[in-house]
């Protein structure tokens, strides 16, 4: 899904239908332009160089 | 006593007053409920007002207070919580119609912690619908409102806790921080947020938005009261799974008023991003009154910061869709629609994407623990704008016209990512009469040097002594 470099209506269209997301045009279009908004962040995100880097799952910040 | 200045006293001063039996808890109460009264109709702070058990628990504290039974700074207090902090045997919405009859069986540790420090619970506050949103919109229990400018918003999601803090309705107030939801409404309304270290003060009882961002915290109109606040609510809960169990230290003995020394950091890259020049002179201006005090300023270099809304963004709607997604599939067409979009935009964020902004994340916490061990805080605007125009989708912010949401927390994600302490203390005002906040950021549970600074600063500056026209 946002794995995704670019993201179509038809492709959106079909992710929505599995994930049961429905609505008006209108708010599916508003939708659509928020998902396209996720993958840009996706995108920005597979841009940083994360080689050797874990997660950082169980966060607690640690004392200097 | 004048009921509009019981009103507006810090905690610190007024706890004086309560403890020596000059004023008692049943006029500091009274004196609340007719500000609220009066304000209310503008300002919208409020989901549920505990009118009648707030005088109850105020004629108690006499009582107390009168046998010589006193519990310490907040006796006889008024507090407000964000309506996401569980309250037991008092309905809590986290926001929404959805939850307007839910009744918690138990108070959320904040609550309780309060509580046992004889605090008087005045109501539950105006949010957000559960907390998805940094501007402070709710359809179904209206709209927060800024009073400084009620056609402004209050910020979010806090908004509640920042007007009612703001406009005297409050003493004391509490928000929730997961993209900003503390600083944000702080700098909009005028008042100081303290974002605290991640796993600090407990998030149990709490509705979450994201499990890692999430950060609760005081809102009030001084640091000092923010450190009084702190005193009561930090410390080891083993409730929370995240709960850091760390010594607790007494917060007001950072009150020092003295900066010299302090190392203090400006990120170049906060300056070089959409920010409105007014800001960008109220917040070099408080720099440089710092650095007059004695402390050292420089310029630093944080790059990730231009990579902290994606990670910031992809972390938090992976979790909040992940938390809320029976209720989507359930009851989605009752949310507030912004609200339901962000909820299902979230859904289309892959398990790769999410542990990639994990490890992203990583980075960004090495990068500013690096930057954090060559000066002791980073300062910079707490938000690039004043506070928008309620439902406006889009500011200006210095020549560049952006996103609310995105402008909003474009400065206080960072610090939710890397779970350090951040304050946003009062700098200055617009020339049309808004607030602009100063946030100072410090080393993981350093809060005594955030403290610190921004008590200097306060100090130093008459800003917080103003008071919104209402």
């Amino acid at each position: 899904m946002a794995s995704d470099k670019q993201l179509s209506k038809e492709e959106f269209d079909c992710l929505a239908e599995q994930l049961g997301i429905s609505g008006d045009p209108a708010y599916v279009d508003e939708l659509y332009s928020q998902v396209r908004g996720v993958f840009i962040g996706a995108q920005t995100i597979r841009n940083i160089d994360v080689s050797g880097v874990e997660p950082d799952m169980a966060f607690v910040p640690r004392v200097s | 006593m004048d009921t509009l200045e019981i009103c507006y006293m810090s905690a610190g001063d007024l706890s004086k007053l309560v403890q020596n039996k000059e004023v008692s808890p049943v006029e500091v109460i009274d004196a609340h409920l007719s500000r609220i009264q009066a304000t209310e109709p503008v300002l919208n702070s409020f989901i549920t007002l505990l009118a009648d058990e707030s005088r109850s628990a105020a004629r108690q504290a006499e009582k107390d207070i009168q046998a010589g039974r006193y519990k310490g700074p907040l006796h006889g207090i008024p507090v407000g919580l964000k309506d996401l902090y569980n309250t037991g045997g008092v309905r809590t919405t986290s926001g929404s119609k959805i939850f307007d009859n839910f009744i918690p069986a138990e108070d959320c540790t904040v609550a309780a912690r309060f509580q046992q420090a004889g605090a008087i619970l005045l109501g539950k506050l105006n949010m957000h619908q559960f907390a998805y949103g940094p501007t402070g919109e709710n359809p179904d229990y209206g709209h927060m409102h800024n009073p400084w400018n009620p056609e402004m918003v209050a910020g979010g999601s806090s908004g509640g806790s920042g007007s009612a803090a703001a406009a005297g309705q409050c003493t004391i107030t509490t928000g929730s921080d997961t993209g900003g939801s503390i600083r944000i409404p702080a700098a909009l309304c005028g008042i100081v947020g303290l974002k605290p270290t991640y796993g600090l003060v407990s998030r149990h009882g709490l509705t979450p938005l994201s499990w890692s961002l999430d950060h609760p915290g005081p809102m009030v109109r001084t640091v000092e009261d923010a450190a009084i606040t702190m005193n009561v609510i930090a410390g080891h809960d083993p409730k929370d799974v995240a709960s850091a169990n760390v010594d607790i230290p007494d917060y007001r003995s950072a009150l020092t008023g003295d900066v010299r020394g302090l190392r203090i950091g400006l990120p170049k890259e906060y300056f070089e991003a959409p920010l409105d020049p007014q800001v960008r002179k109220a917040v070099q201006d408080a720099v440089s009154l710092l650095e007059s005090m004695g402390a050292e300023v420089k310029e630093v270099s944080f790059p990730m910061f231009n990579q902290s809304q994606a990670i910031s963004s992809t972390v938090l709607m992976a979790e909040a869709s992940a938390y809320h997604r029976d209720l989507l599939e359930k009851e989605g067409n009752q949310l507030y629609e912004p609200v339901r979009q962000r909820l299902e935009a979230g859904l289309f964020i892959t398990a790769a994407d999410y542990l990639r902004a994990q490890q992203a994340r990583t980075l960004l916490d090495e990068e500013l623990r690096r930057l954090l061990d060559d000066v002791d805080l980073l300062a910079g605007p707490t938000e690039p704008v004043t506070a928008p125009e309620l439902l406006a989708p889009r500011v200006l912010a210095g020549e560049q016209e952006i996103g609310v949401v995105g402008a909003l927390t474009q400065y206080t994600r960072p610090y939710n990512i890397n779970g350090c302490p951040a304050i946003s203390v009062p700098c200055g005002f617009s020339d049309t009469g808004l607030p602009i906040g100063l946030q100072l950021a410090g080393k993981a549970f350093d809060e005594l040097t955030v403290l610190r600074a921004a008590h200097a600063y306060e100090q130093a500056t008459d800003w917080h002594n103003r008071r919104p026209p209402l």
